[in-house]
């Protein structure tokens, strides 16, 4: 029987199409044909059967794992958690002292969470060297430079998801000036060149 | 694990890294040390850190969040730490080093470098959660 | 209620919280693994009627994602993803368990004895939670036992968790068409079954 082989009744009705049907009436051969309208019966059993079964599993407390499983799952992801690079934010006789990337992006979302109607997705961070120009680099309009002298120069690439009828470049704007006070405040160097993002609109 | 007194020395690594965590987690700003990969690789046994360590003369141990290492006179440590983002994170940390630094010189060691590295920035959160 | 988890602004869509979780936010993974661990676990548990090992295919199926997610290049299409990931560890579990059981069974019988693979199964359940069912919801799971395994999770995934033909259709490896084909032969084998119950 090949693969999209739909059983068919004598009659030559398929299976499919009565189950599509069995919650209208019965057209004119479904009335006569014997056939039929046992089909009928058994596929209307079944899909009371399988509602009750959706619905009862659903509820069903025994039906999900112990707590052990989400601990266990937790243990591993934090165990291997993504720092993403480190960079480099000061190197002293005490010693040098780094940030994870993972760690610097969410204080950006963090802070680009205070922003109404954007949703902060992935963040990407890039160090220019110290020297770099900015001449001559491609950038997308409205790009913040924030010059500083402490430690690297950060670009910041956040993507975002906006709420449909935000007013993107005023959002776009609130965003890099969050982030641009965040990073100085929590990590205690400039906050580089913010690009922003926005990839998708998310339903509300 | 290092429980050998290295050079007559009775300061082990393992004694260095506790000191260096107890004052890590009395720094204000610091919320907790974090473990890491290399730190649960550690914790599986000696015989893997000496696999990736072969022939060293260094005396290094490591906990969740802390890897102190003696060599000679010399005790550096590493620090991997979050810190609360009410504190500027490059402030905690100079505070960090210099503290563990100050410790280490109270055993009569020499304070190598201690390298911190910011592995999260987070409130300050209740102990409900996490 | 807040079931978002710890961390996590409330009102966050789907694909923001994977970003996060693909970026390496602990907190957004925990909240993904919070949302799909019952979904998964109710399709591995009919998949192959072992708490143990339905709880196993969660906990492999939601690491691997934690370890593959920075790959997945679609955020919308996690749910898909996961779907996926733990219906093809079932039925790789289920092909495990028949090379084992032909180890031990002369496979002829099995042919010869159409429910002979439901009986071994049924022997596996939980009685003491199982009594508690009506006897239509014992009927419906016996025989959805005795569908091939393909079959089984193609049922599964449409009418126990409303997955699209299309998705089931990558998940199974053939097409929308052929998702329609097995689904409409899983529900007549069923059907076929309950009505000879009665």
């Amino acid at each position: 029987m090949a693969i999209d082989d739909i059983p068919r009744l004598g009659c030559g009705r398929s299976i499919d199409r009565i189950w599509a049907t069995i919650d209208r009436p019965p057209t004119a051969h479904e009335e006569k044909c014997g056939q039929c309208q046992t089909a009928r019966t058994q596929l209307r059993g079944l899909s009371e059967a399988t509602r009750s079964l959706r619905e009862s599993d659903l509820h069903n407390p025994a039906l999900k794992p112990r707590p052990g499983v989400k601990n266990a799952i937790m243990d591993v992801a934090r165990a291997e958690v993504r720092q993403g690079s480190r960079i480099l934010l000061r190197s002293a006789d005490t010693g040098i002292t780094e940030i994870s990337e993972q760690a610097l992006s969410s204080l950006i979302r963090s802070a680009a969470a205070a922003i109404p109607g954007v949703h902060p997705r992935r963040c990407r961070i890039e160090i220019r060297a110290a020297a770099a120009s900015l001449a001559g680099e491609d950038h997308p309009a409205g790009t913040t430079v924030m010059a500083t002298d402490a430690g690297p120069r950060l670009i910041v690439n956040l993507r975002v998801a906006a709420a449909p009828g935000i007013v993107i470049p005023l959002a776009a704007e609130a965003l890099r000036h969050e982030i641009s006070s965040a990073i100085p405040a929590g990590v205690g160097i400039g906050a580089g060149t913010v690009n922003i993002i926005v990839e998708d609109l998310y339903d509300v | 694990m290092s429980d050998e007194p290295l050079q007559g020395s009775i300061i082990t690594s393992q004694l260095i890294a506790s000191l260096a965590s107890r004052t890590t987690l009395e720094t204000p700003g610091v919320l907790r040390l974090e473990p890491t990969i290399q730190g649960f690789l550690a914790r599986l046994g000696p015989s893997l850190q000496h696999l990736r360590n072969p022939g060293s003369q260094d005396s290094t141990f490591r906990h969740d969040g802390v890897t102190a290492t003696i060599s000679g006179a010399t005790a550096r440590v590493h620090l991997d730490i979050a810190t609360d983002i009410a504190y500027t994170a490059l402030d905690v940390a100079e505070a960090v080093q210099r503290r563990v630094q100050e410790s280490i010189s109270h055993t009569g060691l020499t304070p190598g470098a201690v390298d911190v590295t910011i592995l999260a920035i987070e409130h300050r959160r209740g102990t409900a959660n996490m | 209620m807040d079931d978002h988890g710890p961390g996590l602004e409330p009102d966050l869509d789907e694909g923001s919280i994977v970003a996060r979780a693909q970026d390496g936010d602990l907190a957004a993974f925990e909240h993904l693994v919070l949302t799909y661990q019952s979904r998964l676990f109710r399709l591995a548990y009919r998949m192959l009627n072992d708490r143990g090992d339905a709880e196993d295919i969660v906990q492999e199926t939601l690491t691997t994602s934690w370890r593959a997610l920075p790959m997945l290049a679609d955020v919308d299409a996690f749910g898909g993803w996961i779907y996926r990931l733990a219906t093809n560890k079932s039925l790789d579990l289920l092909r495990k368990r028949s090379a084992h059981a032909e180890d031990i069974i002369d496979s002829d019988d099995m042919d010869t004895m159409p429910g002979a693979r439901a009986c071994a199964v049924s022997a596996r359940w939980d009685p003491a939670h199982e009594a508690e069912w009506s006897a239509e919801q014992n009927g419906l799971t016996a025989l959805l036992s005795t569908l091939p395994p393909a079959q089984r999770a193609c049922w599964l995934l449409r009418e126990m968790h409303g997955r699209s033909y299309a998705e089931i259709g990558v998940t199974l490896k053939i097409s929308p068409t052929a998702v329609r084909g097995t689904l409409a032969r899983a529900r007549h084998q069923i059907a076929e079954g309950m009505s000879q119950w009665r």
